[in-house]
C-alpha cells in the first residue's frame, strides 16, 4: 500500500505521545509509542508528556515534522483520527490543558517557522485511577497503529 | 430586584472554581464568594498505603507543583524513620534544596510570563483571544523566549536530579536517592540549549527591572487594585530570612505585629485550625489565637517578602530593600504586588542555583541517612505559592492512617475571596452593564495569587471555574462560561 506520508518516517520527525497511563485510555498516546518503539521500524525521535507545555514549542522547533499521538474524549469513526496540525492560538482554562494547534503557534510565534505538524488522536472510553486499557481503547489503538503502519512506516 | 453574577470559568489558574457575585434590591454588591466546586479527598486517598510511597503519590496532586509535594512529604517521611532535617546529609540536603529552587524557578516564571504577563501587557479589557500566551509572543517574542528558557532551566534541573521534569522520584526516606554528576553540574553552568545559571541570574535582574519599570508607568492601579489589609505567613530562616525549604513558622499581621513567633514546624497544630464553609470544598485556615475573623493569612511570594528580615542572596536582597521601602518598610497589602515579590524570588532562586551549583557536597554519596521509627511525621516547605504542610501518622506496619494536608492555596482561599470582594464592590457595583473586562479582572485579582484549585481540593481532572450574578433571592440573572476556543 502506497505510504500516505512517505517523508514522515524520518529522523526528523518527532512522534510526541500525550498523556497519563495510570488513567487507563489516557494512557493510549504513550501505548502507541510503545508500540511503534517495540516495532521498530520508525525512523524518528520519540517523546512522552504528561501534558504539553508551553516550552515545547522550543522542542518541536527542532524538527521538520511533528505528529502528536492523544488519547480522545470521544469515539469516532474509524476509532481514531488524523489531521493536520494548524497554527491555532486558543486559550484554555488551565495552563494544564495546552493544545498542539496552541504549542505549533507558539513555535510560529517565537521562531518565525514551525514544524509540519499531525494530530493522530484515539477514541478512549475509560478514564479512571488504573493502569491497562479499556477493550475499546485498546481495539482503537490497534486500528490507528494499522493505519500508521500502512500509511506512514 | 437583585442580581447575581457568575464567571465560568477563570481562566489561566490551574484548577477551576467558581465565583458568585451577590446583589442587593439596588444593584449594589452585597457579598462576593470564591468557591471551590471540586471534591477529591487526597488525604483519604494516601491512606492505607506504606509510608515510603507517600512522596510518590502526592506529587500527583498536580501537574504544575509535585516537586513541591514530593518534598513536603519526603521532610514528612524523614520524620517517620526518625530523622530532623539538620540529621540529614549536605549532600542530600543540598540536592533537594537545589531540585526545590529549581522547582520554584520555573513555577514562577510559568506564572509571571504565561499566566499573569498577559494582563500586564493587554490589559483589562482586551479581547479574550489576546489575553495568553500566543498573543504575548507575537507582541513580545524577547520577553516570551526567555520565560520559555527560564522555564526549561529549572525543569531542566527538576529532570537532572529527578529523572524526569513531571513525577520523577528524587528523595527518599532520609535522604536522597541518586547524586549528581559532575556533568549534570556542568551543563546547568555553562550556556547551551539551556542557558546558563549565570544568564539566569542575568536575565532574572532584568525581569525585576522590568516590573519596576511597568510599576512606575502603572502604580496607579497596581498599588491600588484589590488592595487589602491581612496576616501574612511564611517560614523564616534562624536569622529571620527568607527560607524556602526549612525553617520556623512566622506571621505578621497588616502592620507588621507579629502574630506567630518563629514556631517549630512540628508544633503548627497547636496554632492553627481549619474552618469549613458549606459554599466551598476548599476550607479556611487561620491561627487559632487570634479566631477564624482576624487569623486568615496570605501566602506566597508577597507574604514572604513581607514577613522576612531579608534576603540571604546578595542582589536578592537590594532588590527586597527597594521592595520594602516603598512601603516604609510596613507589611505591603498590594495584591498586585505579588508579580513584583514573585520576580524578587526568581532572582533569588537563580543565585542559590548557583550556588549549590558550585557546592562539592552536591557531588557527594553520603545519600541516605537512618534512624528510628516513629508514628508521625510534619513537614513543612515554602512551594512556590505559599506554606505547605504535609502531617501523616503511620501504624506499627508504617501504614499511614492519618493524613493532613494544607497546601498554600487553601491558605490564601481568605485572601482570594477578599480581592474578589474588592473587585465585585469596586468594580461591579452599580455599574448598568458587566463588561468583559470587568469579569478579567476577576480573574485578575485570582490569578495574582497563582491559584492551583487542583492542588487546594486535592482535586482529579479539569476544574473549570464559573461566575454567575446573583439577585437578593438567590435567583442567577447572569453567567459567564468561556469555552477553550481561539
Amino acid at each position: 500500500m502506497q505510504n500516505l506520508h512517505a517523508g514522515l518516517n524520518a529522523s526528523t520527525t518527532l512522534l510526541l505521545g500525550i498523556g497519563n497511563s495510570a488513567r487507563r485510555d489516557d494512557g493510549l498516546g504513550w501505548a502507541f509509542l510503545e508500540a511503534i518503539q517495540k516495532e521498530g521500524r520508525f525512523a524518528g525521535e520519540l517523546a512522552y508528556r504528561y501534558q504539553l507545555q508551553v516550552e515545547d514549542a522550543d522542542v518541536i522547533r527542532n524538527y521538520e515534522k511533528v505528529i502528536f499521538v492523544d488519547a480522545l474524549r470521544r469515539q469516532v469513526e474509524g476509532g481514531f483520527y488524523w489531521k493536520p496540525c494548524l497554527p491555532v492560538a486558543t486559550f484554555g482554562f488551565t495552563t494544564h490543558a495546552i493544545d498542539p494547534e496552541s504549542v505549533v503557534a507558539l513555535c510560529q510565534e517565537l521562531y518565525g517557522e514551525a514544524p509540519e505538524a499531525y494530530t493522530l488522536g484515539i477514541g478512549g472510553c475509560a478514564w479512571g485511577l488504573e493502569e491497562g486499557l479499556s477493550p475499546e481503547g485498546i481495539k482503537n489503538l490497534e486500528l490507528a497503529l494499522r493505519f500508521f503502519d500502512e500509511k506512514i512506516l | 430586584m437583585g442580581k447575581k453574577i457568575i464567571i465560568d470559568p477563570v481562566t489561566r489558574v490551574e484548577g477551576h472554581g467558581k465565583v458568585t457575585i451577590h446583589l442587593d434590591e439596588s444593584g449594589h454588591v452585597e457579598d462576593a464568594f470564591f468557591h471551590i466546586v471540586e471534591f477529591r479527598g487526597f488525604e483519604r486517598f494516601v491512606q492505607g498505603h506504606p509510608y515510603w510511597e507517600a512522596p510518590q503519590l502526592v506529587q500527583r496532586l498536580c501537574g504544575i507543583c509535585p516537586v513541591s509535594h514530593h518534598l513536603a512529604a519526603a521532610k514528612a517521611i524523614d520524620q517517620l524513620v526518625g530523622l530532623e532535617p539538620e540529621q540529614l546529609s549536605p549532600t542530600a540536603t543540598k540536592l533537594r534544596r537545589l531540585l526545590h529552587y529549581g522547582q520554584i524557578f520555573q513555577s514562577h516564571a510559568l506564572h509571571f510570563f504565561y499566566l499573569a504577563s498577559p494582563d500586564l501587557l493587554f490589559g483589562f479589557d482586551a479581547p479574550p483571544e489576546r489575553r495568553n500566551v500566543v498573543a504575548v509572543a507575537h507582541e513580545n517574542k524577547e520577553l516570551a523566549r526567555k520565560g520559555i528558557l527560564m522555564r526549561k532551566f529549572g525543569q531542566e534541573i527538576i529532570k537532572a536530579i529527578a529523572g524526569k521534569k513531571i513525577h520523577g522520584i528524587a528523595a527518599v526516606p532520609g535522604g536522597v536517592h541518586k547524586t549528581f554528576t559532575p556533568e549534570e553540574r556542568d551543563y546547568l553552568l555553562k550556556d547551551n540549549e539551556t542557558p546558563s545559571a549565570d544568564t539566569m541570574i542575568e536575565w532574572s535582574r532584568e525581569m525585576v527591572r522590568f516590573i519596576k519599570l511597568y510599576h512606575d508607568q502603572h502604580f496607579q492601579w497596581l498599588d491600588h487594585f484589590a488592595r487589602y489589609p491581612s496576616g501574612h505567613l511564611a517560614l523564616v530562616g534562624p536569622e529571620g530570612e527568607l527560607e524556602l525549604y526549612h525553617g520556623r513558622l512566622r506571621a505578621i499581621d497588616a502592620e507588621g505585629r507579629v502574630t506567630l513567633n518563629d514556631v517549630p514546624n512540628n508544633d503548627y497544630l497547636k496554632y492553627f485550625t481549619e474552618e469549613v464553609e458549606k459554599w466551598s470544598y476548599m476550607k479556611f485556615p487561620y491561627l487559632k489565637h487570634l479566631g477564624r475573623k482576624r487569623g486568615w493569612n496570605r501566602v506566597g511570594p508577597l507574604a514572604r517578602l513581607n514577613v522576612c528580615n531579608g534576603i540571604p542572596t546578595p542582589l536578592a536582597h537590594q532588590e527586597w530593600e527597594e521592595f520594602r521601602r516603598y512601603t516604609n518598610g510596613l507589611p505591603n497589602n498590594c495584591t498586585m504586588h505579588s508579580h513584583w515579590a514573585r520576580l524578587i524570588e526568581m532572582l533569588h532562586c537563580a543565585e542559590m542555583i548557583k550556588t549549590l551549583l558550585l557546592d562539592p557536597a552536591i557531588l557527594g554519596d553520603d545519600l541516605v541517612r537512618e534512624g528510628t521509627l516513629r508514628p508521625e511525621g510534619i513537614g513543612i516547605i515554602e512551594a512556590p505559592r505559599g506554606t505547605l504542610i504535609h502531617h501523616y501518622k503511620v501504624d506499627e506496619k508504617g501504614m499511614i492512617t492519618k493524613c493532613n494536608l494544607i497546601v498554600s492555596t487553601t491558605h490564601n482561599n481568605e485572601p482570594m475571596n477578599r480581592a474578589v470582594r474588592w473587585v465585585a464592590q469596586n468594580v461591579i457595583s452599580d455599574k448598568p452593564e458587566i463588561t468583559e473586562g470587568m469579569l478579567n479582572q476577576i480573574e485578575v485579582a485570582i490569578r495574582a495569587y497563582d491559584p492551583c484549585l487542583s492542588c487546594a481540593t486535592h482535586a482529579l481532572g479539569q476544574m473549570p471555574l464559573q461566575v454567575a450574578i446573583l439577585d437578593h433571592e438567590g435567583k442567577v440573572l447572569n453567567e459567564r462560561c468561556k469555552t477553550n476556543k481561539s
